[in-house]
């Protein structure tokens, strides 16, 4: 452009004639300006009417309280949810909520939501097939559905829902299987925890569905020192339940110190120390960790001798815990030189042995678990974990010894997809070490440490409406394999049924098997995005003969849905929820309707009473019969409510206490554990899993190499997280616009590389690229990923690239939806022969894969 | 009322952008967000975090720059922007030094942050500060809150931007590394004058951006009161 000169007389000229012409030229409609203040804004945009009490139960696993503002817009002149506000009186959110709590208001008013039931008039299934639908109401469909239903064998179906009580009842009554989506977010730490802490069941054990099915939180706000084995995953980023905890923690002097090989905002501002792990080795560091403590005796004596089984006496030949003949656990005293109940002993050896001792008038060799602990570890050394981490030996050396002097106000938080939950076929070992360490540091049922849900209990369905009969027996084969991974099964059979079940190996088990011929969706409003290499299950539906869905939004998965029933908005359902993510004080919060579900919207419970009476009518009547009017209640929370003395019911509690009660009073270190651990009424942390021993696996934290590894062009580990706005491929979140400005404005649409790693390739920042999996690990139906590069030193390492979970569908029906790649369609289906020697719980995988990455 | 600021501590943000949509909402702003035009975004970058929001400069360029008087500073401190006799220039969309005023064509207005005034003028924290989950923001008398960001930025040898940029601004912004190597503008420590038009072609050119707007304003609403009497 080329520079404008002009002189003084000229601008004179140019400026007067300007004038000149505007004065005698006519400007119609002007209006006098009003107040300054006035005119920019001064006013709200709206005038609240409510301010109705919710809980967020489907975000996060933080569940914080709030209120959603109804008030009516002033531009539109319509009354609707405008905002949230938040609670400060309760003890998890203390007032503070997320953007995803935000989203979720307008999620309300999408204009792509669910409010017919969708009926397919086209058999054939498929992303390419116009499905023909036709809108029936939901009665109706439910009646069609229930008719087809009866036709089948209870073998032949399998419901792929949480493990809610309506799922829980609807499945045992009809003696079907069913198959948990949440194993690919914390199954892992949901068997650990069991069969390490919380032995279900037990009187905390509660009925309310929350994500991780875990009976702690972790006291972030009065810890002293953390370990992160990549705890602040981008996801973390914006779960506000915890976040605030954090924050106060940090303002209070918290160490904060982190593994992991993104550096994220939170590292950026929150952490002390941050270490660019190698994926998938944490475990070295927590070995050696483990290591450390024993060897150099900086363990919680106390906790670790009364609190755990770590005097417990192994038989060196069964692998077991040797009991008494009342089930007691034994152990060595070092001052009678016998074996002596663990309850009744004065000493009990630690380390040492093995021992001579008489089991059943058997001579054994038996060996404390400490003492094979620190066998296990031996060779575990600082240095050793070092070579395979990348982490300095000298930080590990010094931050274990850190991490000992500041218990027991110390925790390792572990949640979701951090590298201890399904991240690699070696997180059941990472997950057992981290809960070996609270256990070496006392933290465990601890102020400042990790804190164990106490005094409240909501009550489960049968609780409240008992079974008229016991349940039949579930089919003996689970089309998820289940049922080869007897830890996992046992637990779902005969301790939980609410436990987590194979999602990752679903898709297979339908794909390659043909017993299954009806496929029962319970949303939630996340489709095939929430599975991973959903193109295995997309395949495998194509060939059942029933296929439904209850979802909110009419998202991918229904291209392959013969009905689909619409579901109310999360705000449109009562709610009573224990505060599990920082149970430091009893508390119950409760939510109602924000307003009435739109259109033909049926709700779960309504759905399985009358799929109940229809097919199992004797668990679904008060009194066994198939009498209708005599259906059961299912009032868990009237009934937790009065329990607790808290309120007669939840209309009082709502009106009354404003829908929040919080017993205030000093947590009292170690007692929930003598009340729901293993060798109750002395409960303990049990570190020796024989049910682990049982099935030929290491019933101790042990080293292993990863499952996979990088081969040829292949090369790149693949890390996923997720924006701190979505949650799956919620469309609550991805159909919406603003959202995904604000996603692609951050990159969460982008793959991830470092500059190395993208100079090397030849990749400049915004160059389209192509995403492909080891074909050794993905054998069958590959669906490449198709994206562009974002090159960012925020991934710290050559060795790995990001991709963001939570993006991705395909749904013609989503007008903002179809956005984004598909992580899940670059990780394999497991299957057993493949889990089976690395994983006794078969729940980790998800980021065990390798790729490679190449200009589109 | 006194003079405010936001204090913005980034070592605490996590980029969650729980403020972005909370403005959204507060503001009733989602068919324009849904263009892409807010108020406020936070852009997780490889140094930090950078916040996109109005600085509310002690001497803002925006007023300096408008011809029409469409913005103007509150006692409190807060640059208020009103549409009404705003011509459409977007002056002040080239006179801004931190790049904030947007043009939302469709709507034919410019778009920036209030402070939410409408709740500070009620005693009331701004949507976003009062949102944050980790209060990273803060709101408060100015004097507080630059005391409070000198002690914070000594104790952890952070950096400030906003004290002093353009003549110090009332959004004081605390960052680990440096504030322009994240991506915040490099604004001078005196106020930028005339960063628009009029220093191109001095008045006379603003004269006629003036006769310009002011025409096609009339001619706008000559047009919308031509549909309201259809």
């Amino acid at each position: 452009m080329g520079e404008v000169k002009l002189k003084r007389r000229d601008l004179l000229k140019i400026g007067g004639a300007t004038c000149l012409t505007a004065l005698f030229t006519p400007l119609n409609n002007l209006v006098p300006f009003t107040n300054f203040a006035e005119a920019a804004e001064s006013e709200s945009k709206y005038e609240i009417t409510k301010k109705i009490p919710q809980v967020c139960a489907r975000a996060c696993e933080c569940d914080c309280a709030y209120n959603v503002v109804v008030g009516v817009d002033k531009t539109t002149g319509i009354e609707r949810a405008i905002t949230i506000e938040g609670r400060p009186e309760d003890p998890v959110s203390r007032g503070k909520y997320c953007i995803k709590a935000l989203g979720f208001v307008d999620g309300m008013y999408n204009p792509d939501r669910l409010l017919v039931a969708l009926k397919r008039t086209n058999p054939k299934r498929g992303v390419d097939e116009d499905p023909g639908w036709v809108t029936v109401s939901s009665d109706e469909a439910l009646n069609e559905i229930i008719e087809k239903m009866k036709e089948h064998k209870r073998e032949e179906m399998v419901f792929c829902s949480p493990g809610d009580p309506y799922s829980n009842r609807l499945c045992r009554s009809l003696g079907v299987r069913r198959s948990d989506q949440r194993t690919e977010c914390f199954g892992t730490h949901y068997y650990l925890n069991s069969l390490m802490v919380t032995n279900p069941p037990n009187k905390y054990y509660s009925s309310t569905y929350t994500v991780t099915h875990s009976l702690w939180g972790f006291d972030y706000s009065n810890t002293k020192y953390m370990l992160w084995f990549g705890f602040d995953s981008f996801s973390k980023c914006g779960k506000a339940g915890i976040l605030n905890h954090i924050a106060e923690g940090k303002r209070n002097g918290t160490k904060i110190v982190g593994f992991n090989p993104l550096r994220t905002p939170i590292a950026d501002g929150m952490m002390d120390e941050w270490y660019p792990i190698k994926p998938g080795t944490d475990l070295a560091v927590a070995l050696a960790m483990i290591k450390i403590m024993i060897d150099e005796k900086i363990y919680h004596e106390d906790f670790v001798k009364n609190y755990t089984d770590s005097a417990i006496l192994i038989d060196a030949d069964s692998k077991f815990h040797i009991t008494d003949s009342d089930g007691k656990w034994m152990a060595w005293c070092t001052e009678h030189n016998r074996m002596e109940p663990i309850d009744s002993c004065d000493a009990p050896a630690l380390d040492g042995g093995p021992f001579t001792v008489t089991v059943d008038g058997k001579e054994v060799q038996a060996i404390p678990v400490l003492q094979l602990l620190q066998e296990n570890v031996k060779d575990c050394t600082p240095e050793w974990a070092a070579e395979i981490s990348d982490v300095p030996a000298d930080v590990i050396s010094r931050v274990t010894r850190e991490l000992a002097e500041a218990a027991p106000n110390v925790c390792l938080p572990n949640l979701k997809r951090d590298p201890a939950g399904p991240n690699y076929s070696n997180s059941w070992r990472l997950m057992h070490a981290i809960n070996t360490l609270h256990a070496l540091t006392g933290s465990f049922d601890h102020d400042g440490g990790v804190l164990f849900l106490h005094g409240v209990k909501i009550p489960w369905l049968e609780d409240v409406d008992p079974l008229a009969k016991p349940y039949p027996p579930l089919p003996e084969k689970s089309p998820d394999f289940r049922h080869e991974f007897p830890v996992t099964e046992e637990i779902y059979q005969k301790k939980d049924f609410s436990a987590p079940g194979h999602y990752g190996m679903i898709g297979y088990g339908l794909y390659k098997g043909n017993d299954t011929k009806v496929v029962v969706f319970k949303g939630p409003h996340r489709g095939l995005a929430a599975l991973i290499q959903p193109q295995m299950t997309e395949k495998a539906l194509e060939k059942m003969d029933l296929v439904w869905d209850w979802d909110l939004y009419p998202d991918d998965i229904v291209y392959w849905c013969d009905y689909v029933l619409p579901a109310p908005h999360q705000y449109e359902e009562g709610k009573l929820d224990i505060r599990q993510y920082y149970p430091k004080y009893p508390s119950l919060v409760g939510g109602e309707p924000v307003q009435e579900p739109p259109g033909d919207c049926i709700g779960w419970g309504a759905i399985a009473k009358k799929i109940g009476l229809a097919m199992a009518p004797e668990y679904w009547t008060t009194d066994g019969s198939s009498d209708p009017e005599k259906v059961i209640e299912g009032n868990m929370n009237d009934a937790a409510l009065k329990a607790l003395g808290v309120a007669e019911n939840t209309k009082e509690f709502l009106t009354e206490q404003d829908g929040i009660w919080v017993d205030k009073k000093p947590y009292e270190n170690y007692k929930t554990l003598r009340e729901i651990g293993y060798g109750r009424p002395n409960g303990r942390v049990r570190l020796y899993i024989d049910e682990f021993a049982k099935v030929s696996h290491e019933p101790l934290p042990k080293w292993a190499e990863r499952w996979t590894a990088a081969e040829g062009e292949y090369k790149f580990s693949l890390l996923i997280t997720r924006a701190a706005w979505h949650m799956h491929a919620d469309p609550n979140f991805i159909n919406n616009r603003a959202l995904n400005d604000l996603s692609e404005k951050n990159y969460i649409d982008c793959v991830w590389i470092s500059p190395n790693a993208a100079q090397e390739l030849g990749l400049n920042e915004g160059d389209p690229v192509i995403v492909e999996t080891n074909p050794k690990q993905m054998k069958e139906l590959p669906r490449p990923v198709k994206s562009k590069v974002h090159i960012t030193d925020r991934i710290a390492r050559d060795d790995c690239i990001l991709l963001f979970h939570g993006i991705g569908h395909r749904s013609k029906w989503l007008q903002h939806g179809r956005w984004g790649y598909r992580d899940g369609d670059l990780i394999p289906q497991k299957y057993p022969e493949v889990s089976k020697p690395h994983d006794p719980t078969g729940m980790g995988w998800v980021e065990d894969v390798y790729v490679k990455v190449a200009k589109a | 009322m006194g003079k405010y600021a936001i204090l913005v501590d980034t070592t605490f943000c996590t980029g969650c952008n729980t403020c972005y949509y909370k403005c959204i909402q507060e503001n009733r702003l989602l068919e324009s967000a849904e263009r892409g035009i807010v108020r406020t975004m936070v852009f997780t970058k490889d140094n930090g975090l950078y916040h996109h929001r109005c600085m509310h400069c002690e001497e803002p360029s925006c007023i300096d720059t408008c011809p029409s008087g469409a913005f103007n500073k509150t006692p409190e401190g807060i640059v208020l922007y009103d549409n009404q006799p705003c011509l459409g220039c977007k002056s002040c969309v080239i006179a801004c030094p931190f790049n904030i005023p947007q043009m939302d064509t469709e709507k034919g207005n410019i778009v920036k942050c209030t402070m939410c005034y409408h709740r500070v003028s009620k005693g009331e924290q701004p949507a976003c500060v009062e949102v944050c989950p980790t209060d990273a923001l803060e709101f408060g008398a100015y004097e507080d809150i630059t005391n409070k960001a000198k002690q914070l930025a000594a104790d952890n040898n952070l950096n400030i931007y906003g004290l002093e940029e353009n003549g110090g601004t009332s959004v004081i912004i605390l960052t680990k590394e440096d504030p322009v190597a994240i991506g915040y503008p490099e604004v001078s420590k005196s106020v930028t004058k005339a960063r628009g038009p009029k220093a191109v072609v001095g008045a006379a050119a603003v004269a006629a951006l003036a006769y310009a707007g002011i025409k096609k304003y009339s001619d706008r609403r000559a047009e919308i009161e031509g549909k309201k009497d259809e």
